[in-house]
């Protein structure tokens, strides 16, 4: 009897235990987001926040902060680079779950692995040494595009190859939770491999592919120092892939150093990490709407 | 036994949360408040060569102080110091109103100067050495964009782009680069680039391109001579339309050095480098600046910087008593 007391007690301390990290963890996200909010009020309170968001003058020391140039810049920078990263990545997984030999899978995943392992600032080196003189000297000229290599393209292809090792091996594990046996049955109502593929193994991981990729989303849209070294960091509204830019990341980490020197600085930084949370926060939302939307379909 | 491991997973449980509060505690002592003798440094590309100098030189002479040092421009050194990150933030311009208004405290412990770049390579280097940039010039390009394109400059005609770089993190280098044409950093137009080697670097590999360094990125320590692949704009500083030979003194460091140390190259951009603190230099810190204004000096032009004059010297020594 007591024995048996003891076990439930037990169940329930464990049970408290793991739903006390668990509640911490879902707070965070509101203290982050209302302590930026209160430290970002002040410049809230000095502009008309259509000002902010739809203004593109950026000059601190003459009281202009509009931050559509860097709004516009981080969703050029990310967009594109989920443009390049989506469709190379789930391709790649796909032959590796669907296709590629155990040795060649073997053989491919440590590359993967350490793509992932490599820090922000190394690539950043690489871009600067690599990407923006092939963009500056190749890519520019070949499409008639007077540019110095810095630019919104430099930034987005550095960012997608560091989002390939997130985006492939998440794609990877979902892409093998599909049972075999759906593959099998489809083979053997007489259908190709890829037909077994396009309308099974796939249909079946949207989801976990979906959720994959907006993991990628995120983490491009916080990236910072790889981007920051190779876009140029002028605020203007991007009109090319050519075209400098100016992420909100790097806006932020560039001028952490003026926080204390120009009035009401610190807040409209504050205030631009308010915007880079709401904006991957609405992606998210967005994902998960169009989760909801398949799932319902399919129901 | 089992009850035990329940009570160390909830001193787990304490531990972790422990950790994740305390860094929503805002902590604005100094690191070394705290009685150990370690000295944290940050700021400005400028000094940092001679902040290594010399913190390896007060090593040896205190053995049991450390030293953690970080480059990061001089607002990160500014914000450091007044956050209380840092001990000592490194911060190559003049310090502002704003910042004295916040606490901060300061004393100028060399000199340096920033200097304008262009590619070695750039088919107008003759011309640009022969004629120099005034200050009006520099402004059309970097402020007015009314100076667009080398023919401009070198009086020819072949359509080639001034690609003007610039810095992106807030940094001494820039403001004084402006200052000289009587503008702020966020006034430069040009392709923001990190850091002081990454702008050496961008106009190294870019032909056409114009920037501008603090010296001791422009000029490599070893030979004196600017490093390789980087070309020094020598300044028309009496507008002329020529560098007359009391203007060109840009061959070797050594060269600039003196022209910087009698005067004759101007300030802006030529300036004070000074050390921050929040409130007080305090304890091992004080010591430290006070050895930096009197031992120390003489390591100054030996890594390659200008000497304050003695009375200078010892107006910051005043200050800080």
């Amino acid at each position: 009897m007591s024995l048996i007391k003891d076990r439930n007690r037990r169940e329930k301390i464990i049970k408290t235990l793991l739903l006390v990290p668990t509640i911490g963890i879902g707070l965070l996200v509101i203290v982050i987001a209302a302590s930026l909010y209160l430290r970002s009020e002040q410049i809230l309170s000095l502009y008309p926040l259509t000002d902010l968001l739809f203004s593109s003058n950026w000059r601190p020391l003459a009281g202009e902060f509009g931050f559509l140039p860097f709004i516009m810049g981080t969703i050029w920078v990310t967009c594109l680079s989920m443009l390049i990263s989506i469709p190379i990545s789930i391709l790649t997984a796909i032959y590796l779950s669907e296709y590629a030999h155990q040795r060649i899978r073997k053989s491919i995943q440590p590359f993967v692995d350490l793509l992932a392992g490599i820090p922000s600032v190394v690539f950043g080196l690489f871009a600067v040494l690599l990407i923006v003189p092939l963009i500056r000297d190749y890519l520019g000229p070949f499409f008639g595009a007077a540019t110095s290599g810095f630019s919104i393209l430099a930034g987005g292809l550095i960012l997608s190859i560091m989002i390939f090792p997130i985006l492939i091996s998440i794609s990877f594990e979902v892409l093998q939770m599909v049972p075999t046996e759906t593959r099998e049955a489809a083979l053997a109502l007489g259908a190709t491999r890829w037909e077994a593929i396009k309308h099974v193994v796939l249909r079946m991981a949207y989801p976990g592919l979906i959720a994959a990729i907006v993991l990628g989303f995120s983490r491009a849209f916080g990236e910072t120092m790889a981007v920051l070294m190779v876009v140029g960091n002028v605020p203007i509204i991007p009109q090319s892939l050519f075209d400098p830019g100016y992420p909100i990341p790097a806006l932020i980490a560039n001028n952490y150093g003026e926080m204390m020197s120009i009035p009401v600085y610190d807040s409209a930084l504050m205030f631009a990490a308010l915007l880079l949370l709401f904006v991957v926060v609405f992606f998210v939302v967005i994902s998960k709407v169009m989760l909801l939307r398949f799932r319902r379909g399919r129901a | 036994m089992k009850s035990k491991f329940v009570y160390v997973n909830l001193v787990t449980v304490i531990f972790i949360l422990t950790i994740l509060f305390a860094g929503c505690v805002n902590s604005n002592e100094p690191a070394s408040a705290g009685g150990t003798s370690k000295i944290y440094v940050s700021g400005a590309f400028a000094l940092y060569p001679l902040m290594i100098e010399w913190s390896e030189q007060y090593k040896i002479l205190h053995p049991e102080i450390g030293f953690e040092i970080s480059a990061g421009g001089a607002g990160k050194g500014m914000t450091d110091a007044l956050s209380g990150m840092v001990d000592l933030g490194m911060v190559s311009r003049e310090i502002y109103p704003e910042e004295e208004a916040k606490g901060a405290v300061y004393v100028a412990v060399a000199k340096d100067a920033v200097v304008g770049t262009m590619n070695a390579n750039n088919p107008y280097l003759s011309e640009i050495q022969e004629k120099g940039l005034t200050a009006d010039t520099l402004k059309g390009i970097y402020i007015d964009q009314t100076i667009t394109n080398w023919d401009q400059l070198a009086g020819s005609s072949n359509g080639d782009p001034i690609n003007s770089y610039t810095r992106s993190d807030a940094c001494g280098a820039a403001a004084m680069w402006a200052k000289f044409f009587g503008f702020n950093q966020e006034d430069l137009h040009g392709i923001g680039v990190y850091a002081d080697p990454g702008l050496a670097e961008a106009v190294k590999s870019d032909t056409f391109g114009i920037g501008y360094n603090n010296i001791n990125y422009a000029y490599d320590a070893g030979t004196g001579e600017p490093i390789e692949g980087l070309a020094i704009i020598p300044l028309d500083l009496n507008g002329n339309g020529e560098i007359d030979p009391e203007e060109d003194f840009y061959s070797t460091r050594a060269e600039i050095m003196a022209a910087i140390g009698d005067g004759r190259y101007p300030s802006p951009p030529a300036r004070e480098l000074n050390l921050v603190t929040r409130g007080d230099f305090k304890g091992p810190t004080r010591d430290f600046v006070l050895w930096i204004l009197g031992d120390g000096q003489n390591y100054v032009e030996a890594t390659g910087y200008v000497s304050l004059s003695e009375d200078r010297i010892q107006s910051q020594i005043d200050k800080m008593n």
